[in-house]
């Protein structure tokens, strides 16, 4: 009986679906609540948490630290959707070209980088970054005679280490994920191209950009969450979250800090909030414009 | 176009990628030389290039080795997890996958809504009341509070449904004929035709589970637990002298996964490249 | 099909696998390379303690085995689990918070202890254990963890701030640093230094407040007033960091990499001889012997200069209250044990001995055979006895309070303020005023 109800084909996608639902239910929509809850609640070790309203919203707003953690993941998520998102896709188009010798070495060794954790990494460029004058990128600037840098000590130096890191780590993959599309992209479109007389760069523009469309939302999606929930990497180049002027101070290593480090359960979960918030509001803009959702219909 | 000129799109587009190569692989270069220097010389003149054989010997594999530490229980345990939660989280990703792709049942889009939602949500945000809810489970210091948690990987599920909904329907209705049960359809006909998807997403989660950092580390509390990124991270402190292991262990954690790489080169690249993402 | 029974046998393993890890309980069982048995029997309790110094595991483990020969009917195994120091901070937190998944006993360093201490501490009390040795140790240190009288830490160290120098360099220039008494005879060594050698005498610290601490101590200020109300641009202050700043610009001082020496990167830079001294707790030497090896023998201690002759010459930096947690197993095995392992005389010995600490236990200080023991690596790796700098400036050493406003007046003044004074150049009073009206907003 109960094996005739499970088997039909009523009820079976239902069991298809299960897990997901129950971790759906278990590990966000709960911890979820319970996130939103706390973000109006003021929360002291060992006592009862009070609601406070939105008291703790009204103290964001205004507080300095916080901006610049927003501005600094802004920054960050906006120069890796830039760096990000071109370079590969051409990466991608030219060692896809007939001609290329060694294809598969390259695109191995572009892959390479992806493979490391980010505790390694991030550890291997806080290294090569250092403001020792015998640190690689200092022994490199002195080449040109420039003088010794102190990279981590500065706002545009921090984040350009930050940026070569995440662009080290991703190019690779964002290529594959290019290469993945251009594989949907019959050959014939380029041939006519040709007999109709369009150059390289033509073809590129007219055909592989428009093309790539779905391949682009996807990197973009992923880019722009990952970009605005960026902390390890952060916490790595900098061995902690206290960066000097907190220049790699982001919304999640701030996260952290409030909640973590200071205790402010609170406050930190306001702070979770309007991340949420953020997130979704970028992410949902940019997936009517490029239609997503109307393809889903 | 003439074979001249052939020739020398040939060598400016070689010449262009041995350039960024160069670049790609010269911090590997780095901790390669490192590794075989006192770890004091590193924290006294940062990380570079020089090779200089006066300074350089063997001792940190020697120590990596023979030494009294708990970096290959790390090293194994980072292996177990990842075995573990890939096999797990792809099997169920992918029939939570299918039961969106082959069937139309009340609540459908709701829930394939929440599927896009949740890759949406940064994961960080749910880390205290996350913390609290493995507590009360009691599954502190478990892989389990690690796995369970992403057992149902969203983009794995949405990457899974987009591509079976290339899978024609009539596969299904022919099994159905067949006399299979849905279940018997489900593992009979249509995962042998989702290997390819699984490859790529093996190597996706493969990726993710043996970096994942910073929920492994608040749940797991005892080092004979430890995975290794979290390891190599407790390494990192001024109060003990351990950039000699650190580095040597560092370079040690990505060989293997080089040479599994190379090994696999083939199915890491295609898997990635079959799995095109359809909008 | 080969790839589909690979598949079958592997998912059957992780399988398998994950039932086994979910059926095993959170501890592991005995053996393990972290847990401390000091010679205990059977039945002994196994107590957990979180540190961030490995160092401490090993005062521990000397002092176990002590504590299991004399009790033989409550002996103790430790379970030692070493964490970077801000990770052991914020995981310790999180577990006090939630009351779940927190040690035994776990170190928390001074810098942090006041954010432990905020509502209802889950901490126990410390009062009745600490009695018995309360007429013999430094009251201030045990004040520094304490709240509305009770207190919740025990004390490893006074960390009396001196002055290291690296005699090679100023011999190099033809200074003699018994000669430094004031600032203003800094500031003349210092240039000779630089002009002699073309090295800096000193580094300008952005990344602790060790310095800052020791002017105000100096001046009889604090950062916080009687109250505990933050008062970082105070006058003191502005002198404090004027004064700083000013041998920043004429080159006795330059900042360094890592932000203060008691930094990795800062290790090396020392051991490579770049800079000729350091102001430091007392508990800086086990840097030196551990990590700056070139120079052993070239350091010499002496007090810190002032600003007019007869002002305090040292303070009590730093320090790490061992706690015991509200959650502990035992809580009278713990708090026994802790006091006999960090408060008794023979803790106290071991403490320098093991750890090279001025022990908070003052009457070890004249302890001859203690202190001048020729066997003693730090007795050996510097040119004079460090005891007898100690003696000197005994009566001398200042506190600068903790409070619940600490950490953030800490946090502010390392990693905004003094890297814009000494990094950026901005103006001392307008950086201090930013930082004041920052720290107020933040502890509002």
């Amino acid at each position: 009986m109960i094996k005739r109800f499970l088997y039909s084909q009523k009820v079976a996608p239902y069991v298809f679906v299960l897990p997901f639902v129950l971790v759906f239910a278990i590990f966000w929509v709960y911890p979820l609540i319970s996130s939103f809850q706390m973000s109006f609640q003021k929360i002291t070790l060992g006592q009862e948490a009070q609601y406070i309203g939105f008291d703790n919203y009204t103290k964001l707003m205004t507080d300095k630290t916080f901006l610049k953690a927003i501005g600094n993941s802004a920054l960050y998520m906006v120069l890796t959707l830039v760096i990000l998102i071109p370079f590969p896709m051409l990466f991608a188009v030219l060692i896809n070209n007939r001609l290329m010798w060694g294809r598969e070495f390259f695109k191995s060794s572009f892959f390479f980088p992806a493979l490391t954790s980010v505790v390694v990494a991030g550890t291997i460029f806080r290294l090569m970054f250092g403001e020792m004058d015998g640190s690689l990128m200092n022994s490199i600037l002195a080449l040109f005679g420039v003088g010794p840098m102190k990279f981590l000590k500065e706002h545009t130096t921090g984040m350009i280490a930050l940026l070569a890191l995440a662009t080290w780590r991703w190019t690779g993959v964002n290529m594959l994920y290019f290469l993945s599309g251009l594989k949907n992209i019959p050959d014939d479109y380029y041939e006519a191209a040709s007999i109709d007389g369009a150059s390289s760069f033509q073809k590129f523009m007219k055909i592989t950009v428009p093309l790539l469309k779905p391949t682009s939302i996807y990197v973009l999606t992923i880019s722009i969450y990952a970009g605005l929930a960026m902390f390890i990497e952060s916490m790595m180049l900098w061995n902690g979250n206290n960066s000097p002027k907190n220049i790699g101070l982001t919304i999640v290593g701030y996260l952290y800090r409030q909640g973590i480090e200071k205790n402010n359960l609170g406050y930190a979960a306001a702070v979770g909030i309007v991340l949420l918030l953020i997130t979704m509001i970028i992410n949902l803009t940019q997936l009517a414009f490029t239609g997503l959702f109307k393809k889903e219909d | 176009m003439t074979k001249s000129r052939e020739k020398a799109v040939r060598i400016c587009l070689f010449i262009f990628f041995v350039i960024i190569s160069f670049f790609i692989l010269v911090p590997f270069y780095a901790v390669t030389i490192s590794a075989f220097k006192p770890g004091e010389e590193l924290v006294r003149y940062g990380l570079n290039l020089k090779f200089d054989l006066n300074v350089m010997s063997f001792d940190n594999f020697v120590y990596l080795f023979t030494g009294d530490h708990a970096y290959f229980t790390w090293f194994f345990n980072s292996l177990i997890l990842t075995i573990v939660q890939v096999v797990l989280t792809l099997l169920i990703s992918a029939t939570v996958a299918y039961g969106f792709s082959a069937y139309d049942f009340r609540g459908k889009n709701f829930l394939f809504i929440c599927v896009l939602l949740i890759m949406m949500v940064p994961f960080e945000i749910l880390l205290l009341p996350l913390y609290k809810l493995i507590f009360n489970m009691n599954l502190m210091n478990t892989y389990s509070a690690i796995i369970l948690p992403g057992i149902a990987s969203a983009a794995t599920i949405f990457f899974f449904r987009q591509y079976l909904s290339g899978i024609p329907k009539e596969l299904i209705a022919a099994g159905r004929v067949d006399g299979a049960t849905e279940y018997g359809i489900y593992v009979r006909l249509i995962l042998p035709i989702m290997k390819p998807s699984f490859a790529a997403m093996a190597i996706l989660n493969g990726m993710n589970s043996w970096n994942n950092f910073l929920w492994p580390f608040m749940v797991l509390s005892n080092e004979n637990k430890y995975t290794l990124p979290i390891g190599l991270k407790t390494l990192l402190t001024p109060y003990g002298n351990n950039y000699d292991l650190l580095i040597v262990g560092s370079f040690f954690s990505i060989l293997p996964i080089f040479v599994l790489f190379i090994a696999f080169q083939k199915y890491f690249i295609d898997g990635m490249t079959a799995g095109a993402v359809k909008g | 099909m080969k790839m589909k029974k690979w598949f079958i046998l592997l998912s059957v393993i992780s399988l398998v696998l994950f039932m086994s890890g979910c059926g095993k309980s959170s501890n592991s069982s005995g053996g393990t390379k972290s847990v401390l048995d000091g010679g205990a029997g059977e039945t002994a309790t196994e107590l957990s303690y979180w540190t961030f110094v490995e160092l401490h595991g090993q005062h521990f483990e000397k002092m176990l085995t002590k504590w299991n020969a004399a009790n033989p009917d409550r002996q103790i195994k430790l379970n030692v689990t070493v964490m970077p120091y801000d990770d052991m901070h914020n995981k310790l937190s999180i577990a006090l918070q939630t009351g779940t998944g927190a040690p035994d006993i776990a170190d928390i360093e001074l810098g942090k202890f006041p954010d432990f201490l905020k509502g209802t501490p889950q901490l126990e009390s410390l009062n009745d254990v600490i009695d018995p040795y309360r007429d013999t140790i430094v009251k201030s240190r045990i004040d520094l963890y304490s709240k509305d009288g009770v207190n919740y830490g025990i004390p490893t160290h006074v960390g009396a701030a001196v002055a290291f120098y690296n005699t090679d360099i100023l011999k190099e220039a033809g200074v003699d640093y018994t000669t430094i008494k004031t600032w203003d005879d800094y500031k003349k060594a210092g240039e000779l230094v630089y002009e002699k050698t073309g090295k800096h005498m000193g580094t300008a610290d952005t990344s602790a407040t060790w310095q800052a601490s020791m002017l105000l101590a100096q001046q009889g200020s604090d950062f916080t007033d009687a109250d505990g109300n933050p008062q970082v641009n105070s006058p003191e202050m502005v002198k404090a960091l004027t004064l700083l700043k000013d041998l920043q610009d004429s080159n006795v001082l330059a900042t360094v990499a890592g932000g203060q020496p008691d930094t990795e990167e800062a290790y090396g830079e020392f051991n490579s001889g770049n800079y000729a001294s350091a102001f430091m707790p007392f508990w800086m030497m086990s840097r030196f012997t551990n990590y700056m090896s070139d120079l052993s023998g070239k350091v010499a201690i002496a007090p810190i200069p002032v600003i007019e002759e007869g002002m305090p010459r040292s303070y009590g930096g730093g320090g790490t209250g061992t706690v015991v947690t509200k959650t502990a197993k035992d809580v009278q095995l713990a708090k026994d044990f802790l006091a006999f392992a960090k408060l008794s005389e023979d803790a106290n010995i071991e403490i320098w001995n093991t750890l090279g600490f001025d022990p908070v236990n003052m009457n070890v200080w004249t302890m001859e055979d203690v202190t001048h023991n020729p066997d003693n690596q730090f007795v050996k790796y510097f040119q004079n006895n460090p005891f007898d700098v100690l003696n000197e400036i005994k009566d001398e050493i200042k506190l600068i309070k903790s409070t619940p406003a600490s950490p953030t007046i800490n946090n502010v003044l390392c990693t905004v303020t003094l890297n814009e004074i000494f990094e950026d150049g901005k103006d001392v009073k307008q950086a201090l005023d930013d930082a004041q009206a920052q720290i107020e907003q933040e502890l509002k």
